[in-house]
């Protein structure tokens, strides 16, 4: 367990502009070429091994390891409305910076996080992955995902689209910010105290 | 009937089949999600001419809408020709009328039928007016909360009547969010399914026996992370001997008062920190100086109520938790949220990240419970939920206006409640829809 995973991060980050980027993010979502362009094929393997590999490590409950995916700058954004609003406006289904989603594990890490007990299996399944240039050496990615969790003997199904903004830090690659949109996500969910 | 419930609802205890029962759930629909006042929806939600909300009263899909005289009517959302749905959209404006989709019958957004395609086939005796949407009679709103019922006899007397003190504690809390109930407006819902009974979430809204327990996750994170002296961590000990304590406000209203630990110092300090708290902080002390930014940063905390206005409309915090149910084993748990008009835009952006802290720290700790609850009201050789805990300790005590204040652990939540509850369901009423 990597000891930068307890420190807590801080959240000077997430100001007025970082909330800015993340509507323009949303708005560049429903852009088609030729206003976006494309990424060299290093970047597409790299980023996509990044996908895969946070989604696996969220299924494997490997959650310290699941951190490490996410830059210090980061956030991780369930809309509660369809279409999305603002989240300065209303109300998410939830929305962490790096610190909260620190916050979330350590509450799973407990051992007596009831709505975890017993641990809710999942597995996702991520397809449709489309790959963009962003602004400077970003990379945006949506995908297509189901997710199938099973608690307490019964499998349930969720599924929606993901907008990811990835970045290069010291040669590796980090999300910056993940979208998750349910397509249920203004009715009623269930215990969703997992990681989509 | 009446004896029946004098056994299911006993001192101390209440049968299970309470909450099992599929009878017993048919009869709430109409004794207490029909003849109390129920809430519906907040005036911020509604506020144009001509805007609606969808919502239910219990099982029936209603429509409320705001004419274009700005008075509020509850409409069943049911064509009054064959059944269908009126209304498919969940709000909406510029909304004079409704047509249903089926034959094109339409509706004024006061209920009246306006018209009928080829009306002409029906006969000449034949009368419009005895197709208009079915409403719910009464129809009040105290500072900005719309309630309705079917009940003539509490509906003539009006809405404060019925909330009696707990229309005060409503007051406190507009006043720690600005005290202009006006510029309070709801922004954006949480939605969650609950696997229970209705009930089991209500039994919940004033426990405050369980928080040391249910949210040890909760409170053993925080700990660890930001040390003592945060958040709830005034639940872990000896509670009874704290400040805090809990009400029976009448008519199955009750109150949980957080706040003389919650507050004693800053409240907003002991908060787990939101996102974005440190931009906020920096960039609000910055805008309107610190003594002022101070204050923006306590009325973004939760208001440390947890008032229960019976049967389904909770404050908690600064949101407003509604308990809909939608069988007798399923129910609807909604959280508004609540921005404020009139104030900088971090402080509601702060009020937001605050807002969503407990529907993913604690709630679902608490939702599993609630479950786990249920699930148990099902075996059959155990028949009682106690709800006895300081029946018997002679801690409570009586104020002239009949308010009763107990420890915070007690158990006088349910009590409060249940007895409302009894007495609805025992009532012979007669209700009908306007
Ligand atoms: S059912 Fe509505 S018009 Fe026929
Ligand atoms: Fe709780």
């Amino acid at each position: 367990m990597a000891s930068k995973n307890n420190s807590i991060a801080d959240s000077y980050y997430l100001n007025d502009a970082f909330y800015d980027r993340l509507m323009a993010l949303n708005e560049s979502w429903k852009m088609e070429a030729p206003a976006i362009s494309p990424i060299t094929l290093e970047d597409k393997q790299a980023c996509e091994s990044l996908i895969f590999t946070e989604a696996r490590l969220a299924d494997d409950l490997r959650l310290e390891q699941w951190l490490d995916c996410y830059s210090d700058q980061c956030v991780y954004w369930i809309p509660s409305s369809y279409p999305v609003v603002d989240p300065r406006q209303e109300i998410t289904l939830e929305f962490h910076d790096k610190r909260r989603l620190q916050d979330r594990v350590a509450r799973i890490r407990t051992g007596v996080a009831y709505s975890m007990v017993p641990v809710i299996r999942t597995r996702h399944v991520l397809g449709n992955i489309e790959y963009r240039q962003g602004v400077d050496k970003e990379v945006r990615a949506r995908a297509s995902f189901i997710i199938d969790a099973l608690f307490d003997g019964k499998h349930r199904i969720l599924s929606g689209w993901i907008g990811y903004s990835l970045v290069s830090e010291q040669n590796e690659w980090k999300i910056a910010v993940k979208q998750i949109n349910l397509i249920d996500a203004d009715c009623l969910q269930e215990n969703n105290t997992f990681f989509l | 009937m009446a004896s029946d419930f004098d056994d299911l609802v006993q001192e101390g205890r209440v049968h299970r089949t309470v909450y099992t029962d599929e009878a017993i759930f048919s009869r709430e629909q109409q004794k207490v999600f029909g003849e109390t006042w129920v809430y519906l929806a907040h005036a911020s939600e509604i506020t144009e001419p001509n805007s609606f909300v969808a919502r239910k009263m219990g099982l029936r899909s209603v429509i409320v809408t705001r004419d274009k005289e700005h008075k509020v009517h509850v409409l069943l959302n049911r064509c009054t020709h064959r059944g269908a749905t009126v209304c498919r959209e969940k709000k909406g404006d510029k909304t004079p009328f409704f047509t249903c989709p089926y034959h094109g019958w339409t509706f004024k957004n006061t209920g009246e039928c306006a018209a009928i395609p080829h009306q002409d086939a029906y006969g000449e005796g034949f009368k419009k007016s005895s197709f208009n949407l079915k409403q719910i009679p009464y129809v009040s709103e105290y500072r900005g909360f719309i309630l309705a019922t079917l009940n003539p006899e509490k509906g003539k007397k009006g809405i404060k009547d019925h909330l009696r003190s707990a229309a005060g504690r409503i007051d406190e809390w507009i006043d720690h969010n600005g005290g202009d109930h006006k510029a309070i407006r709801i922004s954006g819902a949480q939605q969650y399914t609950v696997h229970a009974n209705w009930k089991c979430l209500y039994d919940n809204a004033g426990d405050g026996y369980h928080p040391e327990f249910s949210h040890q996750s909760l409170l053993q994170m925080t700990q660890q992370r930001y040390g003592a002296g945060m958040d709830l961590d005034y639940f872990a000990g000896g509670i009874d001997s704290t400040p805090m304590y809990s009400q029976d406000l009448g008519n199955g209203h009750t109150f949980l008062d957080q706040r003389p630990c919650m507050y004693e110092a800053s409240a907003f300090d002991r908060q787990r920190p939101q996102p974005g708290r440190e931009a906020i902080v920096e960039q609000l002390t910055k805008e309107v100086g610190e003594d002022k930014a101070r204050e923006y940063f306590e009325m973004a905390t939760g208001a440390g109520m947890n008032l229960n206005i019976f049967p389904n409309l909770l404050f908690i915090g600064n949101q407003l938790q509604v308990i809909t149910p939608l069988s007798v084993g399923l129910s609807d748990m909604t959280w508004y949220s609540t921005s404020i008009d009139n104030v900088p835009a971090a402080v509601n952006t702060l009020r937001l990240r605050t807002q969503e802290d407990f529907t993913a720290f604690g709630e679902p700790d608490d939702t599993a419970n609630f479950e786990a609850c249920f699930k148990g009201m099902h075996e059959r050789e155990i028949d009682w939920i106690d709800i006895s805990r300081h029946l018997h300790t002679g801690v409570d005590k009586t104020d002239d206006n009949g308010i009763v204040t107990s420890v915070i652990s007690s158990d006088i939540h349910m009590r409060a409640y249940y007895a409302e509850w009894k007495k609805l369901m025992q009532s012979n009423d007669e209700s009908s829809l306007g």
